[in-house]
Formats: C-alpha cells, sequence, structure tokens
C-alpha cells in the first residue's frame, strides 16, 4: 500500500517544529502522542456517553409518553400484501353484499422500456385520462420505478398486457365493493382504506373473511331491501328523526332483515359521519313504552298470578310518591286482563306488576334477555339501561316500558319467545346449517304462550293495532308509544312510536318490529304520531309484502272464523 | 527489556488464555442470548407461539462459530494482525470491488459475494478490516508525521474507498459507519481539530453534489424522516409500526413472544433490523434499558481495556472495535426510535445476521488480543523490537 512506502520515507528522521519542542517533555515523542491519545480517547467517551443518553431518554420519552399503543394499532395499515383475497359476504340466496374487487396499478421501469415514443403512444390511445406528454417523461425519467396509472379495472389491465409492451408491470390490490349500496349498510359495516373490517360484521369476522371464507348471513335481501323501503317512506311522510326495523325467524333466531336508518354508503363510508353509521336496531337503547305490557301479561299468566279472567281497576289515575301513572286510551272501569292490553291500560299493566313483584318481574325481564345485551355478532350492541335500585314504582313503570331501555333487536328477541312457545333462542345474522333450531332456553310455559297470541291477535283485531291487521296473514301485535326523555324530563312531543307484531298467529314464524324516532302526526293520522297510527299501518303493508315474498298463502276465510272464536274464548 | 516477568514480550498459551476477559465474553454471551430469544420469539407464525427454525437455530450456530474464532483470534501474536492488515484491508477491498462488479442481490442492493456454502457480506468485514488499516498507518507514524497533511492522505484513501464503493452499492448505513469510525481513529491518532473542520466544511459544501447521487428512494428516507407523516402507507410505515410496537410496550412490554405488532407481521424485518422494537415490545421499556445497559457495560470494557494498553496499534484497534460497535448500536436504535433516518445497520449480537455477527466477535477477538498484549512492545512494522 502507498501508505507503507510513504512511511519509509517518513520515518528516519522527523522534523519538529520549534513550538512543539519546546512542549515536549523528556519522555519523547511516543509519549506525547499517548499522551494526546488518553485526552482524546477520554473526549470520545464522553461523547459517546452523551449519545448513549440521548438514546435512553428518548427511548423512555417514546415508550412511556407517546400514547400511540393498542387502539391506533389495530387500524393501522396491515401489510397484506401476500393474502388470499378477503371473502364475499352473501345473503341466505346467495346474493352478493359484499365482494372484493382485484384493481392493478400500472407501472413502469423506464430503462426496460425500449421504445418509448412509441409506449407512450400506445399507452395514451388505451388510458385517454393520460397525456401522451406526461408518459413520455415519465418513460424517460432517470428512475427504476414510475407509477403510470393506479386503480385500472380488469378489462384496461387486460388491454394494456395486449400491448405487450417490456418494462410495464401492475401491482395487484383489491377494494371491498358492496353491490347493493345502503341496503344492508349496518349489518355488513365496511373496511378501511387496507382492507380492514372497521364496523358491523366486516369487523366481527374479519379475520374468517381474510382468510378466504365466505360469509352466508340470515338476511333474506329482498326482505331486507323491502323493509328499508317501506320504513324509509314511513318516516319521510312522519317527518322522523330515525327508525329502525327487524324481522326474525321465531323458531331458528335468524334475521332476516335488520334496518336501521338514517344509514349509509358503505362503499364510501368517509361520506357518511357518526350519526348515520349509528346501529338504532342492535346500539341504540329505547324506553320501548306499550309494548312492554306484552311481558308484564305474560309473567303474570306464566307465574299463575293472573289469570285471563281476572280483573283490575283502572278507573282512575294511580298515584304513588309523586308519580301519577295514567291512561291514554282510558275506560275509567274495571278492565280484564286481555283489555288491559287491547286498550294499553298502564295503570292495569302498573297493578298486574305490583301483584307478580319486582323479584319475579327482574326473573322474567333477565331470561328474555331485556337485561342484558343483545347477543348478536355485531361489534356495535347497546346495554340495555336499567334502574340501579328496583323499587316498587320501577316495577311499577317497567310494566308499561318506562325507566328501562332496550334496543329494539332485544325486544324482538323477547317477543320471538313470548309466540314461539315459549323458547328464547340466541339470535344470530348467519344461516343456520342444517335443519334442526339451536338450542333455546325455556322461558314460558307453551301455555302460556298459546294465550299470548291470542291476546296479541285480539290486540290488532280490536284494540290499538288495526292498523297493522294485513288481511289474512293473522297478525298479531302490540302497539307502543313512548315519550321521549331529554334531560331528564320526558317530552310528550317526542316520541318512540313502535309496533312489534308476530304472523300468523295460529303459527307464528316471523316477528316482525318497527320503530319511528320522533315521527310527527299528520292530517291523515289527524297529527296522532302513536305507534298505533305511525308503525302499524307500515308493518301491516311489510307483512303483506313478505307473504307474497315468501310464498306464504293468505287464509281469509279461515282467518275470520278463528278471530270470532278467540274473541270467544277470551272474552 | 525492562518490564516486569508477568509482561514480557511473549506469552505462552496457557498465560494468554488466562488473560482473556471472560467476563467481557460472558456478556457477549448474554447478548446473543437476549437476540437467540428474540429470533425464537420472531419465528413464531403467531402470537404466543415461538420457533427454532427459521433464524434462531442458524444464528445460534454461527454464534458458536464466531466464539471459537474469537478467541483464536485473540490469542494469536498481536503483531501478527499488525503486519497482515494491509492485506487484510486488500482482501476485503477486492472483494467490495467483485461485488461491484456483479454480486448476488439481496434486498435490492448489491451486497452479498457468494462463496459457494456461504454468502459473505464484504462491507461488514470492511468495517474491521479498516480499523486494523487505520490502526497499523497511525501506529507507524509520530506526533509531527500526524500533523503533516500530506502524511493523512493515505488513510484519507483508506476510508474514503470503501465509503464510495459501499455507498454505490447502496448501503447507506455501512456508509455513515466507516466514515464515523474512521474520523474517530483519526481524532484519537492526534489528528489537530482544525483539519476535522476543514474536512466538516468541505464536505457541507460538497452535501448538495451527494445529494444528487442519492438514489430516490434514499433521498425519500431522508425527507421522511424530516416528516415521517408525509408518507404514513410507504416510506414512513416502518417508522411510524415501530413506534406504535414501542408506544404499545409499555413499561413492562406485552411478554414473550405475545407481541402483536411483530407478531401480526406489522413491523418489517423484525429480526434484522427492527429486532430492538421486538424486544421493547416484547419486554417493554424494561427490556430495552436492560439491553442498552448491557451494550453500555460491553463499551465501558472496550474503553478500559483501549486506555490500558501500552501501545498505539492495540489501542487504536480496541477503539476503532468499540467505536464500530457503539456506531451499530447507535444507528440501530436511533433509527427504530425515529431520532435518524432509517438506514439499515443490524443491532450487534443480536440481530439475525451470519456476516455481521461473526465481524462483530472477530472484532472483540481483535479487542481481547489487545488486552492480552497490553505491554507488548511493538515495533513501528510489527516487529517486537525496540524504537
Amino acid at each position: 500500500m502507498s501508505g507503507d512506502g510513504q512511511l519509509k520515507l517518513q520515518a528516519p528522521k522527523s522534523r519538529q517544529s520549534p513550538r512543539q519542542s519546546r512542549r515536549i517533555r523528556l519522555q519523547g515523542i511516543r509519549k506525547q502522542a499517548l499522551e494526546t491519545g488518553r485526552n482524546r480517547l477520554l473526549v470520545t467517551g464522553v461523547v459517546f456517553t452523551l449519545a448513549f443518553l440521548v438514546i435512553a431518554g428518548r427511548l423512555v420519552s417514546i415508550m412511556t409518553f407517546e400514547q400511540s399503543g393498542e387502539p391506533h394499532a389495530v387500524r393501522s395499515a396491515p401489510s397484506r400484501m401476500n393474502v388470499a383475497v378477503r371473502a364475499d359476504i352473501v345473503d341466505r340466496n346467495g346474493v352478493s353484499l359484499a365482494t372484493s374487487l382485484p384493481i392493478a396499478s400500472l407501472y413502469a421501469n423506464p430503462s426496460e422500456v425500449s421504445n418509448k415514443e412509441e409506449a407512450a403512444d400506445k399507452l395514451s390511445r388505451i388510458l385517454p385520462e393520460l397525456k401522451r406528454s406526461e408518459v413520455l417523461a415519465k418513460l424517460k425519467s432517470r428512475g427504476g420505478f414510475t407509477w403510470l396509472r393506479r386503480n385500472l379495472s380488469p378489462k384496461k389491465q387486460y388491454e394494456v398486457n395486449r400491448l405487450g409492451i417490456p418494462g410495464l408491470a401492475f401491482k395487484r390490490g383489491e377494494r371491498r365493493v358492496y353491490p347493493q349500496g345502503e341496503a344492508a349498510a349496518h349489518v355488513l359495516g365496511f373496511t378501511d382504506v387496507d382492507g380492514q373490517g372497521i364496523s358491523g360484521l366486516e369487523k366481527q369476522f374479519d379475520e374468517m373473511l381474510s382468510s378466504g371464507e365466505t360469509l352466508r348471513l340470515s338476511i333474506d335481501l329482498r326482505i331486507q331491501d323491502m323493509l328499508r323501503q317501506e320504513l324509509t317512506e314511513t318516516m319521510d311522510e312522519f317527518n322522523a328523526i330515525g327508525a329502525a326495523g327487524v324481522v326474525l325467524d321465531v323458531d331458528t333466531g335468524e334475521a332476516l332483515a335488520m334496518v336501521s336508518l338514517p344509514d349509509f354508503d358503505p362503499n364510501v363510508p368517509e361520506k357518511s359521519r357518526g350519526g348515520k353509521r349509528f346501529n338504532r336496531v342492535t346500539k341504540g337503547v329505547y324506553e320501548m313504552g306499550s309494548t312492554f305490557k306484552l311481558f308484564t301479561v305474560a309473567m303474570a299468566l306464566d307465574s299463575g298470578v293472573a289469570t285471563l279472567n281476572d280483573g283490575y281497576d283502572a278507573s282512575k289515575p294511580l298515584h304513588i310518591a309523586r308519580f301519577t301513572i295514567s291512561d291514554f286510551h282510558s275506560k275509567n272501569r274495571w278492565l280484564s286482563v286481555p283489555e288491559i292490553l287491547v286498550y294499553s291500560s298502564n295503570v292495569g299493566a302498573a297493578l298486574m306488576a305490583l301483584d307478580v313483584g319486582a323479584t319475579v318481574q327482574q326473573d322474567y325481564l333477565g331470561r328474555l334477555g331485556l337485561l342484558s345485551p343483545a347477543l348478536i355478532e355485531l361489534p356495535e350492541v347497546g346495554s340495555p339501561l336499567t334502574p340501579s335500585v328496583w323499587r316498587k314504582i320501577n316495577t311499577m313503570t317497567i310494566s308499561y316500558g318506562h325507566g328501562i331501555a332496550v334496543s329494539p333487536l332485544q325486544m324482538a328477541g323477547a317477543t320471538a319467545a313470548l309466540v314461539n312457545g315459549g323458547i328464547r333462542r340466541p339470535l344470530s345474522l348467519l344461516k343456520h346449517q342444517g335443519l334442526e333450531a339451536p338450542e333455546g332456553e325455556r322461558v314460558l310455559s307453551v301455555a302460556t304462550s298459546e294465550q299470548m297470541r291470542g291476546l296479541m291477535r285480539l290486540v290488532v283485531t280490536d284494540g290499538t293495532g288495526k292498523n297493522a291487521d294485513a288481511e289474512g296473514y293473522r297478525v298479531g301485535g302490540k302497539t307502543g308509544t313512548a315519550d321521549k326523555q331529554a334531560g331528564g324530563k320526558y317530552d310528550d312531543k317526542a316520541l318512540i312510536s313502535s309496533f312489534i307484531a308476530a304472523f300468523p298467529m295460529n303459527d307464528p314464524r316471523y316477528v316482525v318490529l318497527a320503530m319511528l324516532d320522533e315521527p310527527k302526526g299528520t292530517k291523515e293520522t289527524f297529527n296522532y304520531a302513536t305507534g298505533g297510527w305511525v308503525a302499524a299501518p307500515m308493518v301491516g303493508r311489510v307483512i303483506t309484502r313478505m307473504g307474497s315474498l315468501l310464498g306464504l298463502m293468505p287464509q281469509l276465510a279461515a282467518v275470520s272464523a278463528e278471530a270470532k272464536d278467540r274473541r270467544l274464548e277470551t272474552y | 527489556m525492562k518490564e516486569q516477568g508477568l509482561h514480557k514480550t511473549e506469552l505462552t498459551l496457557k498465560q494468554k488464555l488466562w488473560q482473556i476477559q471472560w467476563f467481557l465474553v460472558l456478556l457477549l454471551f448474554t447478548a446473543a442470548s437476549v437476540g437467540f430469544a428474540m429470533l425464537y420469539s420472531a419465528g413464531g407464525e403467531t402470537a404466543g407461539t415461538g420457533s427454532l427454525n427459521p433464524w434462531a437455530s442458524r444464528q445460534m450456530i454461527r454464534f458458536g462459530l464466531g466464539v471459537v474464532m474469537m478467541l483464536t483470534v485473540a490469542v494469536l501474536d498481536i503483531r501478527l494482525w499488525l503486519r497482515h492488515a494491509y492485506a487484510l484491508y486488500l482482501a476485503t477491498f477486492v472483494m467490495l470491488v467483485v461485488i461491484e462488479l456483479g454480486g448476488f442481490v439481496g434486498t435490492g442492493a448489491h451486497r452479498w459475494i457468494n462463496f459457494g456454502v456461504v454468502n459473505i457480506q464484504p462491507s461488514e468485514l470492511m468495517k474491521f478490516t479498516m480499523v486494523l488499516a487505520l490502526a497499523r498507518y497511525f501506529h507507524g507514524g509520530s506526533i509531527d508525521d500526524i500533523s503533516r497533511p500530506l502524511f493523512l492522505l493515505p488513510p484519507l484513501l483508506l476510508v474514503a474507498a470503501p465509503s464510495a464503493l459501499v455507498l454505490r452499492q447502496p448501503d447507506l448505513g455501512t456508509t455513515v459507519m466507516l466514515i464515523i469510525a474512521g474520523g474517530v481513529i483519526f481524532f484519537l491518532a492526534g489528528v489537530k481539530l482544525w483539519k476535522f473542520g476543514a474536512l466538516a466544511l468541505a464536505a457541507l459544501v460538497s452535501a448538495p453534489i451527494a445529494w444528487h447521487f442519492l438514489r430516490d428512494y434514499q433521498k425519500n428516507r431522508v425527507l421522511t424522516f424530516l416528516d415521517p407523516e408525509r408518507d404514513p402507507l410507504g416510506a414512513g410505515y416502518h417508522i411510524i409500526q415501530s413506534k406504535i410496537a414501542l408506544g404499545s410496550g409499555g413499561l413492562f412490554g406485552k411478554g414473550f413472544m405475545l407481541g402483536s405488532q411483530s407478531h401480526l407481521k406489522f413491523l418489517p424485518e423484525k429480526q434484522t433490523d427492527f429486532i430492538f422494537t421486538m424486544l421493547s415490545e416484547e419486554f417493554g421499556l424494561m427490556g430495552g434499558l436492560g439491553l442498552l445497559g448491557l451494550y453500555s457495560l460491553i463499551l465501558v470494557y472496550g474503553f478500559a481495556i483501549s486506555l490500558r494498553c501500552r501501545n498505539q496499534f492495540g489501542r487504536l484497534v480496541g477503539l476503532g472495535v468499540t467505536t464500530t460497535f457503539f456506531l451499530y448500536m447507535f444507528i440501530n436504535i436511533a433509527m427504530v426510535i425515529g431520532l435518524i433516518p432509517v438506514v439499515g445497520a443490524p443491532l450487534p449480537l443480536v440481530s439475525y445476521g451470519g456476516t455481521a455477527m461473526v465481524s462483530m466477535l472477530f472484532g472483540f477477538g481483535l479487542l481481547l488480543g489487545v488486552y492480552i498484549h497490553r505491554d507488548t512492545q511493538i515495533g513501528r512494522r510489527g516487529s517486537g523490537e525496540e524504537l
């Protein structure tokens, strides 16, 4: 090496500057060098120590003070490079609700493109949105990589491939598409830009979907779409701020339709803000009002506290503590148990609940699933609001659906148990495989369930639910109208109006629930915005249309005869 | 010789083995074991599992071979290394040139050379052979030699030539390490401070030109370092994921093999450059600081050995090795915690990588040798005679 050669030249004689020779002590040059070396070594050591401290300090600050931990991480960009295409979600009949489209992004390795002029010509012809001059400039750039066009359709990709230009290549990706748009938005949820499910079923079954396993839902798109249409029209008609609807199969617990309005387009979730994404069916909890009387009557009959022939004094409002309980459709007389339901008497229900007692009431409500969050395969599930201390007044108000808030889905699930023979089954958004219904838990006797069917039918034939009577489908149900609470006070202008129905009542197969949030009365309804006027007619229409969609024959002659029988039996 | 009997020029093999700093060897083994544990964890397919394949087992074998080599290097006469310093340097340099002409291409960069059985990365070897060459050069010079600008030209070339080659590969991390390690040796050899100033000024002036020579992705890295949010899904991805992992580790971590960032494959290159992040995610701040503590003990050993050494060659080699070790560690950790751009440097003794591990142990072999031969008198060209 050159260094070695130079060394030989320098070694024999060293030149000393006068200044240095003054500084040098007798130990000689080598000693001096060692001395300087030691000093500088210490300096280096200090510098290293400082650098060390900087690192340690920074580490402590990142790991203890910056809260960029888990929640953020879950939503951050994943590496999906080698993962299988995200699987489809289909309805119970196999209709696609969510699918992934392969997309390709075109890039070039400029150095490998031999005839750049020709390549630019051809590319700009196939992809008119690209300017020839820009493509040419990119192809002539010195780098080894340049994007030409992102997100090409398969057709365009095919055409570009057919050009056979060397040096062009595609980077593959995928996009989540929801062909039905808003139709089942809240059920499906949506994914983020990286294809990770961040709400709804997309989130709940993220792992399964990303491993390529198709998800078959219990939802029937035809019913879903119809329910959504009816709810939307009703919401517009009564100028409501929101609406919720659900259709359950009472024997399997499957949800055939689930709609929350207003909704959003999961294809472009970024265009809708929080309110629209809120799932009123599962996440929202509401004081449901009189529909709760069904449960009060059911538990009174089932526990043997009352029979259909017993009566309660509903002749005057009830005064308890500082509260007054009065009736909306007051008859000012003693009412039989069926009448309490048919005329929706708060006073009667409250007296009945007092007979039942708080403990038994809680027991039944709990077993009907009204005191715990609905069991459904969605991440967005709301917890019911229940009294922290269950006083006498709570027992009374809960009997007619106040002082307890549950989600519409819990309501529908509990009603299904009332009419299906008394068995509560877990609810599901996934289609059941096989024929037998899932195991359930008996909450009522078969006899009580029989009686409840009759009573619900009576509400529609003779009571507040007449508007829901879809001819030929033996609809039974119950209206509910609750004042919304705002700031600790009830507002009698802001209502939650609902109707819960089951049909056909001789052997119920489906439960249909519709709920409108703050509907306003119209001239046609004589300014009433109650469940009987707003929700019941809509449920009637839904049931008629369901009947034709599912091929259920209306039984016109039989129904009137049977209704008469029932009346004789129950009055 | 006027030295005490124990430190006479020639030591027997038994004496030399006795003189090895076994505690330092233990520290090295501990650091490497941390690496084995992390590689075992990184090998697991899902959270909660680990595997010896594909990384941990191979790393253990390399460490075993490396330790044998380290002890051999340590007991060999240090003058042997001085005598062959230039030859070793030249051999490594030739390998770098061969790679430039066409070596095996790993992740987008020409860094590897294929020797049939093993692939080796000459740039890793260069970090230590350059130290040897520089130490020999400065060992041969006197204090006033060093004050002559012309005398400094050959060692400048010794640093610049491999740096340029490595930069072309392109491997920014190694380039920076070569330049800084070279600079530190210059500094310790006694080069006047104003010369560093002049060089720094020249570097500053030429920075815009150097910028021009950087690849686009390297420019991107520098820009992204200045603002990581600039490109969160692209170049900034490493750092953001790394910081998330660090932040989620907390004080005591998520537990061995339970790091979600790394096991869910958010973390890129978790077995090599980002292994420190994985460690910190799984063992928390305590784990991270623990490893830092281990490293600082090793560094203290390096400095103490160099300080204790009575010959210039040994001291410069010791410091060169210590500095290189420090730079590995500093660049890697500073990179993963976002203090400096992502340049690509392994965590010494811990990251998966054969050449880096073996080179590092070769360096520590030299350091142990420096201690064993701390009182050996070395002539200008490696002979045992007096001045």
